[in-house]
């Protein structure tokens, strides 16, 4: 019981992460119509920027928080409006996602390599997590201040997305393109200025949830496979919903922890093979 | 025009063997293997418009079956790859039926997961596969001989390549090939004229199939050992860039993705850790600049 | 079309002379039976991963092997040939050693491989340079599928196969920590399963009980479940032999669990103890916390001195990584055996020089021994003692007696 208890709990937390990467991956589908195979790169180089904001520069965890969100989402307006508008305005018909998600496989090299040559990422590193203190037991269950820290932050990122898209002017232009590119532009909202703040704001996002993850999991230059589990929750999900995606997350991190208690073997070998998958 | 170029790849073909070292054969050989892959993924992405992850699956396949039915009873060389690609077909039919109802996207990422589940039983089905510790593969029988080197492969790997090659021509004006151009262009005009739309895609992703269980056939002719981490999505990636710097739908266009990007890892061997930035950014730019691959530009360059 | 293809041929043709830069060395009509050897020189094909996830692996060691030669040279070479290295990156990837070692082989015409630091890329290479038979010594890949059962051409485990490491791990818990019962948490591949499997042995012969074993993916991201099961299971001892993401969650864990038993760590499991400390942040767990390594002592102790001192000339602007020095000796046993294999060496000499080979290399924690029918050089741990900010070498040499039964 207390297992199954502590299972549980650990399961919630990683949910919530898997959640949040697959909002990225889903607003930049639903904004222009793109499965993003750099997703977890671009969480991986963000999580380096503050790496490197806080021990080469020695900024506050604040400030390098910041410079990770704010390169993420730079890297991310830069590839839509350097790269993908370009794709969309020569490549015809379907073959524009083959095109895209090739330029996205293109990104994810770029910022592996681009990373590996930082001297900083030739060992495992961490970020330090801002939750610290004795955890809190409750009978069974242990929960760390971590982890609590990662579902609140988590759920506050959540509620200002749903926030930005429901209650702003950018947001439901933004909302608006995804829906129906055709329309929005007919009464005037500049489709391309909004798919790029739409890519900028999912890579912070991205980043937000690599912030979280890295004092968890721990980084390295190949750290960006955990897309793959997000893609999962994405599908689970059903990939455009974003209520649904995160249930997926949820749901996702649940079953994976339930699934590694109550069997040995099988999860650790499906997860390898999830795992070595992403290059 | 076509007949000088024809005769230009026919010398090179005889070339390769008399004047190449036994490293250059090689990457023949490998070039050879990562064509027949190539144009098998053409056929599903640049002829019938379909984009799914699941070939490097039906590759793992053929290559498991040759070399298991190679290592265990010794049968005379072109019958394993003839099981193991019927093996990848009917594996690829049975994939297409469910997944060609999804849409692109999830098309897409159901076909995804197909490939790393394909990898997952590579990788844990010890008692067929050996698991984590790779297959050894003894060389290939061919009658009365065994196939030892990359030479005595090189002929043979030929001959499959033409054939592959032939069958991709004869498929481009067939009715088929019509039909699958037609779903690639639009779905509900092809139903309008009276294609059986799905029944044309699920027949794509077969022949998609059939061609990677090919290639996967022909690697055991000239390596002795297959790893279970080298049927992964880089490997595919590899594959997916040729056929998009090629550019889709062109079979010569492909074949030439197949020897610059085959190649390219030879000319950035100085680079190092520089390799995967400078990979990542060849890519991105020939989806940038060449949005037909190299098969668009050397038509604008003719035109 | 027809500048399309000629366009690929020329490119063909730049690539295949690019990769014939190196001129063959030996005449083939000349006194020399093998190729890649001739008065003035004998040339070695040297690969490992220079780039990729597994770089650091293979970089500094690599590094170490090239020292080795050149300071071979500058002492006038063997015979009074100098060594001229071909230097090549496989990757750690099995397919791109199978291109790489034929590139070494026919084109650079080597005349023996020095490489590989990752067991499967190493086994690949195998069945090709035992057709050709070239001899393949490995540089610091523990190797074990290709060094059971030994062939000919393939040497290894410089540094110890990971039965070695299994092995002398239980060698030290029994001996040196008194304790009866283990918990142990490792990899689940090929390299894992060969651990296990010696672990398996020692502990039996040493009378400790493994009562949980949890063997977990390179890539786990949540170690929570395996360590709960250790938690339960209360053993006097928990050996980790993971590679060091996985091992530094589990250390990060039973910190937060506040276990306080001894805990012992492979050396592939900490590569470097200080960022070890600064990934889980709590000293306390270092109380009782031991760490195994193939080398004589401390990467900057006494023992190790003269090696770094040697790196330090040879790659001024370079920070050596713990695995620098388990690259040289390899290079040494090479150079040995050259020497022995007499003044005009074929590469069926030198494999007869290199199976008498018993050195002690002034690195490792015990001698360099092969024989007619062993082709696994090393076979000894040595354990430290590491308390979060200082190490301490535990006295003693470890060996592992477990043998392969393939």
């Amino acid at each position: 019981m207390g297992l199954l208890a502590q299972a549980l709990a650990s399961g919630v937390v990683t949910g919530a992460i898997y959640a949040l990467i697959a909002l990225s991956l889903v607003i930049v589908y639903k904004s222009t119509d793109v499965i993003n195979f750099a997703g977890g790169d671009v969480l991986m180089a963000s999580c380096y920027v503050a790496l490197l904001a806080l021990i080469s520069a020695g900024l506050p965890y604040w400030a390098s928080a910041l410079a990770a969100v704010g390169a993420a989402a730079v890297i991310g307006a830069g590839f839509d409006r350097l790269v993908l508008e370009r794709i969309g305005r020569s490549v015809r018909g379907q073959d524009v996602l083959v095109a895209m998600v090739t330029a996205t496989i293109g990104l994810s090299y770029v910022l592996k390599g681009a990373v590996r040559l930082l001297s900083v990422s030739s060992e495992v590193r961490s970020l330090p997590s801002q939750f610290l203190g004795p955890p809190i037991i409750l009978g069974s269950v242990i929960l760390l201040r971590q982890d609590i820290g990662i579902l609140a932050t988590a759920a506050i990122t959540g509620a200002a997305l749903f926030a930005f898209y429901r209650f702003t002017r950018l947001g439901r232009g933004m909302r608006a393109v995804a829906e129906d590119p055709r329309a929005a532009a007919l009464i005037g909202i500049p489709i391309v200025r909004m798919r790029m703040l739409s890519w900028a704001v999912a890579c912070a996002v991205a980043a937000v949830a690599g912030l979280l993850v890295a004092p968890k999991i721990l980084m390295t230059p190949d750290m960006g496979i955990i897309v793959i589990l997000a893609f999962a929750a994405a599908v689970i999900g059903g990939f455009t919903n974003f209520p649904g995606v995160v249930i997926g997350g949820l749901l996702l991190g649940i079953i994976e922890n339930l699934v590694a208690c109550t069997s040995r073997r099988k999860r650790s070998r499906w997860r390898r093979s999830s795992s070595s998958w992403w290059c | 025009m076509r007949r000088t170029a024809l005769a230009v790849v026919a010398a090179a073909v005889v070339a390769v063997p008399l004047l190449s070292t036994d490293y250059g054969v090689y990457l023949a050989n490998t070039l050879l293997v990562s064509g027949v892959l190539a144009i098998g993924l053409d056929i599903l992405l640049g002829l019938a418009g379909q984009f799914a992850f699941a070939h490097i699956a039906f590759f793992g396949i053929g290559v498991y079956a040759t070399g298991l039915l190679t290592n265990r009873f010794s049968l005379t060389f072109p019958l394993p790859l003839l099981v193991g690609a019927t093996l990848a077909t009917g594996v690829a039919l049975l994939i297409a039926i469910p997944a060609l109802r999804l849409r692109q996207v999830y098309l897409a990422l159901t076909t995804y997961a197909f490939a790393a589940v394909a990898q997952w039983v590579f990788h844990s089905w010890d008692a067929v596969t050996s698991g984590a510790n790779g297959l050894r593969m003894s060389p290939t029988v061919l009658f009365r001989w065994h196939l030892i080197d990359d030479r005595d492969a090189y002929p043979l790997l030929v001959v499959i390549g033409l054939v592959m090659v032939g069958a991709r021509a004869l498929l481009e004006n067939s009715r088929l090939g019509l039909a699958m151009k037609a779903v690639h262009e639009s779905e509900p005009v092809a139903l309008a004229s009276g294609i059986d739309a799905r029944r044309t895609k699920i027949v794509a992703f077969g022949i998609s199939g059939c061609y990677a269980g090919i290639a996967g056939g022909m690697l055991p002719l000239f390596t002795s050992y297959i790893h279970p981490d080298t049927l992964g999505l880089e490997t595919l990636v590899g594959i997916l860039t040729m056929v998009v710097v090629g550019g889709l739908g062109s079979t010569w266009g492909v074949l030439a993705g197949v020897v610059v990007m085959g190649l390219l890892p030879e000319l950035l061997r100085d680079l190092q850790v520089l390799r995967e930035l400078v990979y990542g950014a060849v890519l991105m730019l020939a989806v940038m600049f060449m949005p037909r691959g190299i098969a668009g530009l050397a038509h604008r360059s003719a035109s | 079309m027809r500048r399309l293809i000629g366009a690929i041929v020329a490119l063909w043709l730049v690539c295949d002379i690019g990769s014939a830069r190196a001129w063959p060395v030996g005449d083939p009509h000349g006194p020399y039976a093998d190729p890649g050897i001739s008065d003035n020189e004998i040339v070695i094909g040297l690969f490992g991963p220079e780039s990729g996830p597994l770089r650091n692996f293979g970089f500094d060691p690599m590094g170490a092997a090239q020292m080795w030669y050149e300071m071979v040279n500058k002492a006038g070479g063997i015979w009074g040939r100098k060594i001229r290295l071909v230097i090549e990156d496989d990757k750690c990837d099995p397919t791109t050693l199978n291109g790489v070692a034929r590139k070494l082989v026919t084109v650079d015409k080597v005349f023996l491989l020095n490489g590989g630091s990752c067991t499967p890329a190493a086994v690949s290479a195998q069945e090709y340079v035992t057709r050709e038979k070239v001899p393949f010594v490995m540089l610091n890949a523990a190797g074990d599928n290709a060094l059971f059962p030994p062939t000919r051409y393939v040497f290894g485990a410089f540094g110890g196969t990971q039965f070695t490491v299994g092995g002398t791990l239980f060698d030290f818990v029994a001996k040196q920590l008194h304790v009866k019962t283990a918990a142990y948490f490792g990899n689940d591949d090929d390299f894992g399963s060969a651990n296990l499997a010696a672990a398996k042995f020692m502990a039996e012969k040493r009378g400790v009980k493994l009562v949980a074993i949890e063997r977990v993916p390179t890539n786990i991201v949540d170690v929570t479940a395996p360590m709960l099961r250790i938690r339960q299971a209360n053993p006097d001892v928990v050996v980790v032999t993971s590679y060091p993401q996985p091992a530094t969650l589990a250390m990060q864990k039973m910190s937060e669990f506040a276990f306080s038993m001894p805990i012992v760590f492979a050396v592939q499991s900490v590569p470097n103890p200080a960022g070890l400390v600064k990934n889980v942040g709590n000293l306390a767990a270092f109380k009782d916390f031991y760490y195994g390594s193939p080398l004589n002592d401390l990467t900057d102790g006494p023992r190790q001195r003269w090696v770094l001192k040697m790196y330090k000339e040879q790659f001024p602007d370079r920070t050596p990584t713990a695995f620098m020095s388990y690259g040289l000796p390899s290079a040494q046993a090479i150079t040995y055996a050259l020497l022995m294999a007499g003044p005009n060496p074929t590469r069926e000499s030198f494999i007869d020089a290199m199976s008498h080979l018993k050195f002690d290399t002034g690195v490792l924690a015990g001698p360099i021994e092969f024989g007619p029918d062993k082709r696994d050089g090393h076979n000894a741990s040595i354990f430290i003692k590491f308390d979060g900010t200082n190490s301490e070498r535990m006295p003693g040499v470890y060996v592992n007696e477990y043998r392969s039964e393939k």
